[in-house]
């Protein structure tokens, strides 16, 4: 096996963003990730990537721009939360949101480069719930899916496709590119009449010109591997055989996991790795094994080590060792 | 609650003197099933169905409209010889449960809303209540929805809300549904928040059972021995 260049992007300041007491999307969980990576001894494997402060104009390609001013007002003004009491932030979170979109920006950069195949950006606030006018769900800026215009604006990338493995639907990507045949989003989550946030339903598939490039699988609570492995295989494979992305975003969330109780999915540590290694595959396939992972949600810091340090190791094209 | 607020009020109309044919292409053009028949002021006179219309056409002419021969022996029908007279009908002023309970009862799709000197209104449907109850749902806003076993007894309800606000979390909408425990009943919070591993704990801390999602029904079954 050839080993990949693989990028890893941290940040202290990812760390930051202060939800606040009972409160699940803590920085505790980014310390658990990198935790996992450095026992793994993988950390002088991998190119390591700092943040970075994203060019508004980036933002601008997802977000309104009413909405940027707002949040930013909204976090400087030392309001605690926005748009819903979900969303705690500190006064830190406008620059945190901002670091964490300039961060991907830049491992793309460095992907398109060739100064690495891959890499998992371990960044917060997460982004796939987050509207263009709208904060939801802990986010504020849509990371995926800026990455997306940005691939295409600035790299000459024609065709994305995004991969969201997160346990809860990414309402706020699927709406960002509905209607646009480019980007197809793909979603594996828990069913929308039993989690957050109630959408990702089977029958949403896009609309006007991008009707068929957007796809949902629902699954059940109490489902776990192999229905994943059946549900993987049967919508998201040949889906993309169809499309050809030219390149591969994944929104990683390790919140279906059975330890984690912000879903009643029940997934193993074995079965992470092997939806990751089916997207390592699909990368070398498509996109010539390029393909950037972006970290959404995932709450169990007791599992969390391990699965960062598998994630990372499909990505260096190691053998996972169960 | 009124049928005035969720019925739709453009009806598409038919005289009795249009012909079957007539009717047929016009709920083709706006996919409907109900042709509220009226005379030249409005007055509800009778109602035509598809199903009024299919059973009248030869099969052939009802599958292809464009066929003559068979036009030609349905063409002199009208409107009046198929409808039905005296239709059942509900008053802008009754209730959306009133609608609802109706429909149940009397097996129809809709029923045209008449006020008390026969004029016609509107039309309430099956489509119309269903989204009235999606509203009620609060499905259209995000959240997670819960399913609470509690007894049937005063003050459940309070100490159950009390908890969840205490939390700062909001409610889309709380439904209480009949359990198959005679003394039991389930009780569906659906919370605005993505944030809900705290309030679950604390509810089960509380002594309530929290019922796995594959167990939730809304409808009452009979328990399976």
């Amino acid at each position: 096996m050839t080993m990949k260049k693989t990028g890893f992007l941290f940040d202290q300041r990812y760390l930051l963003h202060d939800t606040g007491p009972y409160h699940p999307e803590v920085p505790e969980r980014l310390q658990a990730i990198y935790q996992g990576i450095e026992d793994g001894g993988l950390i002088p494997k991998l190119r390591m990537i700092g943040a970075a402060r994203a060019d508004l104009k980036w933002v601008e390609t997802v977000h309104s721009v009413d909405y940027i001013r707002r949040f930013e007002e909204v976090c400087f003004s030392g309001q605690r939360t926005m748009d819903s009491p979900d969303n705690r932030m500190c006064t830190e979170t406008f620059e945190t949101a901002l670091l964490a979109v300039g961060g991907v920006l830049k491992t793309i950069d460095l992907v398109m480069q060739n100064e690495i195949d891959n890499a998992f950006c371990a960044v917060r606030p997460p982004g796939h719930h987050a509207e263009v006018s709208e904060a939801m769900g802990f986010c504020y800026f849509n990371n995926i899916a800026i990455a997306a215009r940005y691939l295409q604006q600035q790299w000459n990338i024609p065709k994305i496709g995004i991969i969201d493995f997160d346990v809860h639907h990414g309402n706020g990507t699927q709406h960002i590119f509905e209607k646009d045949p480019s980007v197809f989003y793909y979603s594996i989550h828990q069913h929308p009449s039993f989690a957050y946030p109630g959408t990702g339903r089977e029958f949403e598939k896009g609309s006007v010109d991008g009707y068929g490039f957007t796809k949902n699988t629902p699954v059940l609570p109490g489902q776990g591997d192999e229905d994943y492995r059946h549900y993987v295989n049967r919508d998201l494979i040949p889906a993309f055989d169809h499309f050809k992305p030219d390149m591969i975003l994944v929104s990683t969330g390790f919140d279906g996991h059975r330890d984690d109780d912000m879903s009643d999915v029940k997934l193993s540590t074995r079965a992470f790795s092997w939806i990751m290694e089916t997207i390592f595959q699909m990368a070398e396939d498509h996109s010539k094994g390029k393909l950037i992972s972006i970290l959404e949600g995932g709450y169990s810091l007791k599992r969390l080590p391990e699965l960062a340090r598998n994630h990372v190791q499909i990505l260096l094209n190691e053998q996972v060792h169960p | 609650m009124f049928v005035s607020r969720s019925m739709t009020i453009k009806v598409v109309t038919i005289q009795p003197d249009a012909t079957v044919l007539e009717a047929q292409e016009l709920m083709a053009k706006h996919q409907i099933r109900h042709l509220p028949v009226i005379d030249g002021k409005d007055r509800l006179i009778g109602v035509v169905t598809d199903r009024d219309v299919r059973s009248v056409l030869p099969y052939d002419c009802y599958k292809n409209p464009d066929c003559a021969k068979e036009h030609e022996k349905v063409a002199g029908l009208k409107i009046k010889d198929i409808m039905v007279v005296e239709p059942l009908t509900i008053s802008p002023s009754d209730t959306i449960q009133d609608a609802l309970l109706l429909i149940q009862e009397k097996r129809v799709g809709a029923f045209p809303v008449v006020d008390d000197k026969g004029k016609l209104k509107g039309i309430i449907s099956v489509r119309d209540l269903l989204r009235a109850f999606t509203n009620v749902l609060g499905i259209g806003e995000p959240g997670t929805l819960l399913c609470i076993l509690v007894e049937e007894k005063i003050g459940q309800m309070k100490k159950i809300v009390d908890a969840i606000t205490e939390e700062g979390i909001s409610f889309g909408s709380i439904l209480v549904a009949r359990y198959w425990e005679e003394d039991k009943r389930a009780v569906f919070p659906y919370l605005l928040t993505q944030n809900i591993s705290r309030v679950k704990k604390k509810l089960q801390k509380m002594g309530y059972t929290l019922l796995e999602p594959m167990d939730w029904y809304l409808d009452q079954l009979p328990k399976h021995e």
